[in-house]
């Protein structure tokens, strides 16, 4: 637990692998998921490295697989996921792998190929049966007609053809029948008419049901058509413009008969089709079903054996060919547990040599770790996607799992509202197990679901802080009594507008509701006014010890680094300018709270002399006398003025402090050490030379090696002023600026609150003020109305902007404090990982 | 001012085109290209790049031609995305870009049908970028009249077609006469259409396209030594709107040979640039490779402005020179013919 706060220790460490243990070690170090190694061949091309052969047959399997799957998911067979997570196999196992994947491929193209032959032959049945039926109406609707083929010819010849014609008896006209997709209608219609001059006739009727096109499956509409026509030349032409509009064209017998007789045949070939397709379809089913029950293990076998063999790829290899050499950052808390899991590696693989792990020192800035667990995962999240802390820096994280839901409660306080949100949290937690194994899709959810403890938490912080401002949707609860009671007769109330209770008589118990506000304050007319001031100050005095405590994170962070310059000239004037600036203002909020009150007595500490602690500290800045009425005291304790201008005097004395020392410190000391830095440097690389050859290797190992204390080498003075300038102002500045933002700790409180209050009165109490059973209606109806716009709009959107502002609160205010957020991920090698990313992937 | 309203419309589009442009693969990549071995390496290499996957269904062992189609199935998705975005006018300038591709799958049809080919073996080479509904009925047609009253009237193309309709049958001959007519009035129309729309696209595309006028006249000029293409009829088939035009093109118009025509190109700076050291004795460059050249040059300077249509002509232009480059590489790695293989010509 210790390490939350801050980030693993880790190490560099060299790897030697033989060359036959070396994929049994990767595997289970992928298993394990602590390790992140580094690529030691960058300029290598892909298709360059030692593997890319394995590589490539794993990609091929996972083709094939990817294709078995496809046809598995357009049957609609449900795959098997049992969650089980196969060892990756070994090496050798791979080639009967392959070749079950082959045969299955094999197997179902043919299946496919069949399947796609006979479908196109039904397709073409079944188009020829429609001809003929569609075709038949035609024939009808003209044998109806005198004399058909008479009619037909005056319709379609000229005038003049026909008189010479006539005599020699009825012109013989040719026709072509066929089918073609609907939209390209109207194209071949025009061009039929332009290519042959106007001397076709064509009629066409639509096939209703559409008919399954065999190469994708899809469904396509299609028309039958006929074309009648004169001559040779004319067929030759329309079944050119056929060919070209992908028509395809039946022969239809003339004569009614044969057409009856074919229609026959056709039905009949047409059963047999359908009883030989069935059967294919059964094979195929069985295939797949077969495939489906184990195509997840595949997948994940094939890729973890790629995973394997790219982390391989990223391997040395030394120079006797014999074993394997990788560098890897590793938590050091870890070692153990990989010594071990190398151990067993090299035991499944047989091989005698057990691989040798060494530590190598490393000029490199190391990946940030934070461990998590599921709880601690959400809240480590929200301050990385802010930026990845530092290497060993402070972590934010174990803080903000108390702060963040707190903060946001102190805007969200309802304890109504705050009760749907806890139990929706609590919800996802307690059914955490099988809403996990659905793997949704969609992004929202996923959101929602990731963040299920800190919803919880947030959830249940409200509710505290809500029963705090006795608010519950926008109702008080009168638990334990007021502690306030109405002196006045009924007549008086009941005929008074406005009448006070005064504190200091018998209205008030005299001593307060034991937790929270008074539910009295439910019906005054100045609940506003009075919970104003009260969450101004709240906010403001949490907003200031959260900063502080920020500053104290910093000093935390100089001390284990090691940084004495920064804690006297950054950490001291930073942490005086802010206690005697804000920090007395809050002292002076509770100087007042506890020394001004109505039962006094003294004028002097009544409620007519309470100092307003606003004015009282802009006075003070500006060096200001404080004004006050006559009988009052202008300040509240003697010496209040000298003593607040010596605090603002120190306090600005901070700022060229902040400015000025550290950048003139660190001139001052490079000064001093430059001639003794050089020796040092030189000694350093001598005592390599002269060191062991395995650490001399190490060092080789290491790209180019960054330069020891480059940061103050670097730098040189008119950036070092530049920076520390940026720095003091953006402190400066900030804590003003950050100080009154914490005001939105209220102002968002204060929305919340009259929301839900606005909400009520304009809604729900219209449903209340019925009677009877038209009441009951009007209730059904309001609640719906009001029940919907609290969840979507109070628990949703307000929750959304409550969780907005106080992740800036998080982000900005109190981690500018100390937080640099310089740093990278660790990103160990881990089949977990690989498996879940390769799983997301098709589906996007 | 133009920019302002430009991004309501093109804004989106042009924003695609130019992520798009940055996949175009670099000098680095060409350098790995050339490297490989077999087309598996080339597959593995171009998964690194922007084309991603795009090949990962294929079975092995893999041939050339798949690698082209898919290829060309890649840019011609990424054109038609655009393409079904565009308003007008950039919808008629992106149509303006596909009618290049329609009048070349005509000339592919009618040269096919000559040849007595099967149409259904022509199909699958034409460009999909040109292909129309009444394409694959074009054999109707015997003569150039028929042609546009069957079936280029309903199409785009009818306008520029006109001139052409006078020829008699169609030969070999006449059919590149049509092509080369189609072409010059396609060029003409084109650039007349840019000059329209103004700002800066007329000032990318212009260029562009007087450049293209040009190289078509000056390729015209030099196929056309030794066949029985009359001086005039030569004449006729220059497009009008390039720098060539007036003079250089009279001037064109009158060559005997080829030095002729490099030396009416002495008088322009940019042409008598690429007419040096172009030829081709190995270790030369072809002409053909200098224009080559010239347009990737022209076309990359397309992407220097903004708020114009010139970048979807280029990325079009710069893609598919990109598909030319990587089919080269991959055609030289499958002969194992590796003397030619950086003859490639470089976008980036």
């Amino acid at each position: 637990m210790g390490n939350l706060f801050r980030s693993e220790e880790m190490t560099l460490c060299q790897l030697f692998l033989q060359s036959e243990a070396a994929y049994a070690c990767v595997s289970e170090l992928g298993e394990l998921g602590l390790v992140q190694f580094r690529d030691l061949n960058p300029d290598v091309n892909a298709f360059q490295r030692k593997f890319v052969n394995e590589v490539r047959r794993c990609d091929e399997m996972e083709r094939k697989l990817r294709y078995l799957e496809k046809e598995i998911k357009k049957d609609g067979i449900p795959m098997l996921d049992t969650g089980e997570n196969p060892e990756a196999p070994q090496p050798r196992e791979m080639i009967d792998l392959e070749a079950t994947f082959e045969k299955l491929e094999n197997e179902l193209r043919e299946v496919n190929q069949n399947a796609e032959a006979l479908k196109r032959n039904f397709l073409e049945l079944t188009e020829l049966k429609h001809i003929l039926r569609k075709t038949q109406v035609f024939f009808d609707e003209h044998e109806g007609g005198l004399n058909p083929t008479e009619s037909m010819t005056r319709a379609l010849i000229s005038d003049d053809s026909v008189a010479r014609q006539t005599p020699s008896g009825p012109v013989q006209l040719g026709f072509v029948a066929g089918v073609i997709l609907r939209e390209r209608i109207p194209a071949f219609e025009r061009m039929l008419w332009r290519a042959c001059r106007g001397n076709v006739f064509l009629r066409q009727a639509e096939i209703e049901s559409p008919l399954e096109d065999p190469s994708n499956g899809d469904n396509v509409f299609k028309s039958v058509f006929i074309i009648f026509f004169q001559g040779d030349q004319l067929k030759t032409r329309v079944k050119k413009i056929c060919e070209g509009f992908r028509a395809t064209l039946y022969p239809c017998p003339e004569a009614p008969a044969d057409r009856r007789e074919m229609a026959m045949g056709v039905m009949t070939r047409l059963e047999d089709l359908n009883t030989v397709l069935g059967q294919t379809q059964d094979h195929r089913h069985r295939v797949l079903v077969a495939a489906a029950k184990n195509i997840k293990n595949w997948f994940v076998k094939v890729r973890k054996i790629k995973a394997i063999y790219h982390t391989l790829n990223l391997f040395n290899l030394d120079v006797t060919q014999k074993c394997l050499i990788a560098e890897c950052w590793v938590p050091v808390l870890d070692l153990e547990t990989i010594q071990l899991a190398l151990r067993r590696g090299t035991e499944r693989s047989g091989s005698s040599v057990p691989p040798i792990l060494n530590r190598m020192e490393s000029f490199e800035d190391p990946p940030t770790y934070n461990r998590t667990n599921k709880f601690t995962h959400g809240f480590q999240v929200l301050i990385d996607s802010y930026g990845v802390a530092t290497y060993r820096e402070v972590n934010p994280a174990p803080y903000t799992i108390i702060t963040f839901p707190f903060l946001f409660a102190v805007m969200f306080g309802d304890l109504g509202h705050g009760m749907i949100m806890a139990m929706f949290g609590a919800w996802m937690v307690l059914r955490e197990k099988p809403l996990a194994a659905k793997k949704s899709d969609s992004e929202i959810w996923n959101i929602f679901f990731g963040g299920r403890y800190i919803i919880l938490l947030m959830g249940m912080f409200s509710m505290y802080t809500g029963f705090v401002y006795n608010d519950t949707f926008s109702k008080s609860l009168n638990v334990f009594g007021s502690y306030w009671s109405v002196n006045y007769n009924a007549s008086t109330v009941m005929s008074n507008k406005d009448l006070q209770l005064n504190p200091s008589t018998t209205d008030y118990q005299q001593y307060p509701y034991p937790i929270g506000l008074d539910p009295v304050w439910q019906v005054a007319e100045n609940k506003i006014i009075f919970m104003n001031a009260y969450k101004m100050k709240i906010s403001i005095i949490i907003g200031v010890f959260q900063m502080l405590f920020g500053v104290c994170l910093s000093l935390w962070n100089f001390i284990y680094f090691q940084r004495r310059i920064s804690i006297y000239c950054e950490f001291i004037p930073q942490i005086i300018f802010l206690c005697f600036l804000f920090l007395y203002m809050v002292i002076l909020m509770f100087v007042k709270w506890t020394n001004y009150g109505p039962s006094t007595g003294d004028v002097k500490t009544g409620p007519y002399c309470a100092p307003s602690i606003l004015i009282t500290f802009i006075n003070m800045v500006l060096f200001k006398t404080n004004s006050a009425p006559a009988v009052c005291d202008a300040y509240m304790y003697s010496g209040q003025q000298a003593f607040q201008m010596l605090l603002v005097v120190v306090a600005l004395i901070c700022i060229p402090w902040m400015l000025f020392a550290k950048p003139a410190l660190i001139l001052r000391n490079k000064r001093k050490m430059h001639v003794p830095l050089n020796s040092n440097h030189h000694n350093h690389a001598m005592g390599s030379e002269n060191g062991d050859a395995e650490a001399a290797l190490s060092q080789a190992q290491v790209p180019p090696p960054l330069p020891p204390h480059k940061e103050e080498e670097e730098h040189d003075v008119g950036e070092l002023f530049i920076h520390q300038g940026i720095h003091t102002i953006e402190y400066v500045l900030g804590s003003v600026s950050h100080t009154a933002s914490y005001l939105r700790l209220w102002a968002l409180s204060l929305a919340h609150a009259q929301l839900s209050e606005v909400l009520w009165n304009m809604v729900l109490r219209n449903g209340l003020m019925f009677e009877g059973w038209v009441g009951g209606i009007a209730l059904y109806i309001t609640f719906a109305i009001w029940a919907t716009l609290t969840i979507a709009i109070l628990v949703l959107m307000e929750g959304l902007s409550a969780f907005l502002h106080c992740l800036r609160l998080h982000w900005v205010e109190f981690q500018s404090k100390f937080y640099q957020g310089m740093g990278y991920h660790f990103q160990p090698f881990s089949f977990e990982a690989i498996l879940d990313s390769a799983a997301q992937g098709p589906e996007e | 001012m133009i920019g302002c309203i430009f991004n309501i419309d093109g804004g989106y589009l042009e924003g695609l085109c130019r992520g798009f442009k940055c996949g175009i693969l670099k000098q680095a990549d060409y350098l790995n290209l050339v490297q490989c071995e077999t087309l598996e390496d080339l597959k593995l290499h171009l998964q690194g790049t922007d084309y991603g996957s795009f090949l990962a269904n294929e079975p092995s062992p893999l041939q050339v031609s798949v690698i082209d189609d898919k290829l060309r199935e890649k840019l011609v998705i990424e054109f038609q995305h655009m393409r079904k975005h565009a308003v007008e006018p950039l919808s008629t300038f992106l149509d303006f870009i596909t009618y290049s591709y329609m009048i070349d799958n005509i000339i592919l049809l009618i040269t096919g049908t000559l040849h007595h080919r099967p149409i259904s073996e022509l199909i699958p080479k034409c460009h999909p970028l040109g292909s129309f509904e009444q394409m694959e009925a074009i054999h109707v047609a015997a003569t150039p009249a028929e042609l546009y009253n069957a079936v280029l009237v309903d199409t785009p193309l009818a306008p520029f077609f006109v001139d052409c309709i006078s020829e008699q049958d169609l030969d070999e001959m006449n059919i590149e006469i049509i092509r080369n007519t189609l072409y010059k009035a396609y060029l003409e129309a084109f650039f007349n259409f840019c000059k329209e729309l103004g700002g800066t696209t007329a000032d990318v595309m212009c260029e562009i396209l007087a450049f293209e006028a040009d190289r078509r006249a000056i390729i015209i000029t030099i196929n056309s030594f030794g066949t029985e293409l009359t001086k005039d009829d030569r004449a006729k088939l220059y497009p009008r709107c390039g720098k060539l035009h007036p003079d250089g093109l009279a001037a064109l118009a009158r060559a005997d040979d080829y030095e002729q025509v490099k030396a009416v190109a002495e008088y322009y700076a940019e042409y008598s640039a690429l007419f040096e050291g172009a030829g081709n004795n190995p270790g030369e460059k072809t002409l053909e490779d200098k224009f080559f050249e010239h347009e990737v040059r022209l076309n990359v300077h397309a992407f220097l402005q903004q708020f114009h249509f010139g970048v979807f002509y280029s990325y079009l232009k710069l893609k598919e020179q990109e598909c030319r480059n990587i089919v080269w590489i991959s055609e030289c790695v499958a002969q194992k013919h590796r003397a030619k293989i950086d003859n490639y010509i470089p976008i980036f």
